[in-house]
């Protein structure tokens, strides 16, 4: 089937005037707030994405039942993130220019938020995300960025902490090659060095998906490490740690739990995992937002929540969001809301649990500080809310907690 | 760095080039006869390793039983997917053959997705330890998994150059025309063919799957690797993608002794560079069949 040219100039007319209507003829109507959940749901991520859609899904219930933000109802738009950087930019750019939401939440990894966060600072639009990387905190020059999860700094002088505490002296890294995995284990380095205990033996940078990792494992044990410490997913740890159980060899392993989860250990079997410290940020366990939102959560996934972390993170994300739209008016732009948010979250104020709570202190001329599932969210001047964390050790497959590490 | 630590490098090289070498071979042959790269090698992987994973979930208790159905699923899907799109292309130029095998890999791996979750899945095999020959370790699934490989490479090579079908196969590939002026029925034997294809990625997918974590995207990733054995092989040759798998496999691992693993990709393809510049057919490649 031929196309003549005649036609072909037609219709490259017709594109053309297509392609010149505005993109955003979904105007903000007024009574409603468009926020965007861009998680994890297939890829290294795939465990938490769509608990923490569920979670957003139960806040943005909460937040509507309450009468909305500010007289706005909350509406939820979700995309795929992949975690991979490529399709969450795109999923993004669709999220801001064709549905028009006045924030993007929930990006899970690093590589995910690095990509997304100039898109939304250039459209001057709220980014919340869970993810680790040291830069994300300086990347943000305009405070619209919010971290809800500790940076991979933080976690690698945990390790250090957890490190030192166990009396180790030969600790070795593993690094996935990303931001995250390099910023878990350069934080350890530097946490370590300056701890006064020398150089690391061995530190090594590890290609994402590998069928086998056999040789960067025996560098590493090469140099008779006693502890290995590693900034990894699960996909590599599940293959690095096959390879080292068949190797033979003896030494302890740090790694952060969304790598050494419970599929860690479905996969590779109790012999092989018995030991392994996993250290995560901590959920705010005592507060009433957790205990809510644990039994809510229960019933629409069938899961506890705490075996997501992240959930509670991106519950807590619509939460303060809204609170922070309520503070700042019906018509308050992204970048207004924005600024209100340590003014919602960090102290000094009446301590809320709920949006409803929230929202009646507010109205009632009280200045509030909502203390979050996920942590009691006091946001530094990056915006980051620097949890605490968590130290597991798996025990014939269970995590069992042993140790709590509170850094500065 | 001594010796050992040398061997070990060796031989991790040797077994993910002996892996790769696998899917290397199918990409090679459908380049030498039907004259497209045909990049859903990588899905056919992919749904091969999760057939067989599937098949072990729902109980077939002897492992070969189910790599043997993921073979025979693949095969069925490659010959639909020669039946259905490659052969109404068999006239197209080799860019629009090239896009159709991209367009089925996304294919694939979207349709897989609608009966699995991304979550990382690995093969219900007990974890032993390695055997120790003096500091060289070899692990007894790998030893499998390359005799598994090898077998299959001399069937393979056996099949060309003994059987009657091998050389007919052959003779399509240095010359469509003067094959069929020969009474040389070419259907039965591209049928054939593709689902030599089929076997090949899905036994390939499945040995890559034992040793590492079956994930959605895994195949897709090892388009490029096996896509540069064939090239330093030398395009159409069988011998020459095995060997070229091989040799990117070792040059890779024993890199990680002088560079650090994160360059070791890149040694590969640098390695693929050089030789490509001192023989631009590859190592075995046309320039020996043009004489």
């Amino acid at each position: 089937m031929t196309i003549d040219r005649r036609s072909l100039l037609k219709l490259g007319a017709a594109s053309a005037a297509g392609l010149a209507l505005p993109f955003n003829v979904f105007a903000q109507s007024g009574s409603e707030l468009l926020i965007g959940g861009l998680v994890p749901i297939t890829g290294a991520g795939a465990p938490y994405g769509s608990g923490m859609l569920k979670a957003m899904e139960i806040a943005v219930q909460e937040v509507n039942d309450a009468g909305g933000a500010a007289g706005r109802k909350l509406k939820l738009i979700s995309e795929d993130a992949q975690t991979q950087p490529q399709a969450a930019v795109l999923a993004a750019k669709k999220l801001i220019e064709i549905n028009g939401v006045q924030a993007i939440l929930g990006t899970w990894a690093s590589g995910v938020s690095l990509a997304v966060v100039p898109l939304t600072d250039a459209a001057d639009l709220i980014e919340m995300n869970v993810s680790g990387a040291p830069a994300l905190s300086t990347v943000d020059k305009k405070d619209l960025v919010w971290r809800f999860q500790g940076t991979n700094d933080r976690f690698g002088r945990a390790f250090a902490k957890i490190a030192e505490k166990r009396g180790y002296k030969r600790p070795a890294t593993m690094a996935f090659n990303n931001a995250s995995g390099r910023g878990n284990t350069d934080g350890f380095i530097r946490a370590w060095e300056e701890a006064g205990h020398g150089k690391v033996v061995a530190n090594i940078v590890y290609e994402p998906n590998r069928p086998s990792y056999r040789s960067e494992l025996q560098t590493v044990l090469a140099q008779d490490p006693d502890v290995i410490v590693m900034g990894s997913y699960l996909p590599d740890t599940t293959i690095i740690l096959r390879e080292w159980f068949q190797s033979g060899h003896e030494n302890a392993w740090i790694i952060p739990a969304w790598a050494a989860n419970p599929d860690l250990v479905k996969a590779l079997g109790n012999e092989a995992t018995n030991g392994i410290i996993a250290v995560d940020t901590v959920s705010n366990v005592d507060a009433a937002s957790y205990k809510d939102l644990s039994g809510r959560y229960q019933k629409a996934t069938g899961q506890a929540l705490s075996d997501n972390v992240y959930a509670a993170m991106a519950y807590d994300m619509v939460i303060s969001l809204a609170l922070a739209a309520h503070k700042a008016g019906g018509k308050a732009a992204s970048r207004e809301i924005s600024a209100q948010m340590r003014e919602v979250s960090n102290p000094p104020g009446e301590k809320v649990y709920s949006f409803a709570q929230g929202k009646a202190a507010m109205d009632a001329g009280r200045q509030i500080d909502y203390e979050g599932a996920s942590s009691r969210l006091n946001f530094d001047e990056y915006g980051d809310s620097n949890p605490d964390f968590g130290v597991y050790v798996v025990k014939d497959g269970k995590f069992d907690r042993v140790d709590t590490i509170s850094l500065d | 760095m001594n010796s050992v630590f040398f061997a070990n490098l060796v031989l991790n090289g040797l077994i993910e080039g002996m892996v790769i070498a696998l899917p290397a071979l199918a990409l090679t042959l459908v380049m030498g006869i039907s004259k497209f790269p045909n990049v859903a090698v990588g899905d056919t992987m992919t749904v091969g390793a999760y057939v067989a994973f599937g098949l072990q979930a729902a109980g077939v208790s002897w492992f070969a039983l189910a790599t043997l159905g993921a073979i025979a699923a693949c095969m069925v899907l490659s010959l639909a997917t020669y039946q259905w799109v490659f052969r109404k292309l068999s006239k197209a130029p080799m860019v629009v053959n090239l896009l159709a095998s991209v367009g089925l890999a996304f294919m694939m791996r979207s349709a897989l997705l609608l009966w699995v979750d991304s979550q990382p899945k690995t093969y219900a095999f007990p974890l032993v330890r390695a055997w120790n020959f003096h500091g060289v370790r070899l692990l007894p699934t790998d030893l499998w998994i390359v005799l598994t490989a090898g077998a299959a490479l001399l069937v393979v090579f056996a099949l060309f150059r003994y059987t009657n079908v091998g050389r007919c196969l052959r003779a399509i590939a240095d010359n469509p025309e003067l094959a069929r002026a020969s009474a040389i029925r070419s259907k039965r034997l591209t049928w054939f063919l593709w689902c030599l294809f089929g076997a090949l990625s899905a036994l390939g997918g499945v040995l890559l799957a034992a040793k590492s974590v079956l994930l959605p995207e895994f195949g897709w990733e090892f388009v490029i690797p096996a896509f540069a054995a064939v090239i330093l092989g030398g395009i159409g040759s069988p011998v020459g993608a095995v060997a070229g798998a091989v040799l990117l496999g070792v040059a890779q691992e024993v890199s990680v002794a002088f560079v650090g693993p994160s360059y070791k990709i890149t040694v590969a393809f640098l390695v693929m560079i050089v030789v490509l510049v001192i023989r631009p057919a590859g190592l075995l490649g046309l320039l020996e069949k043009a004489r």
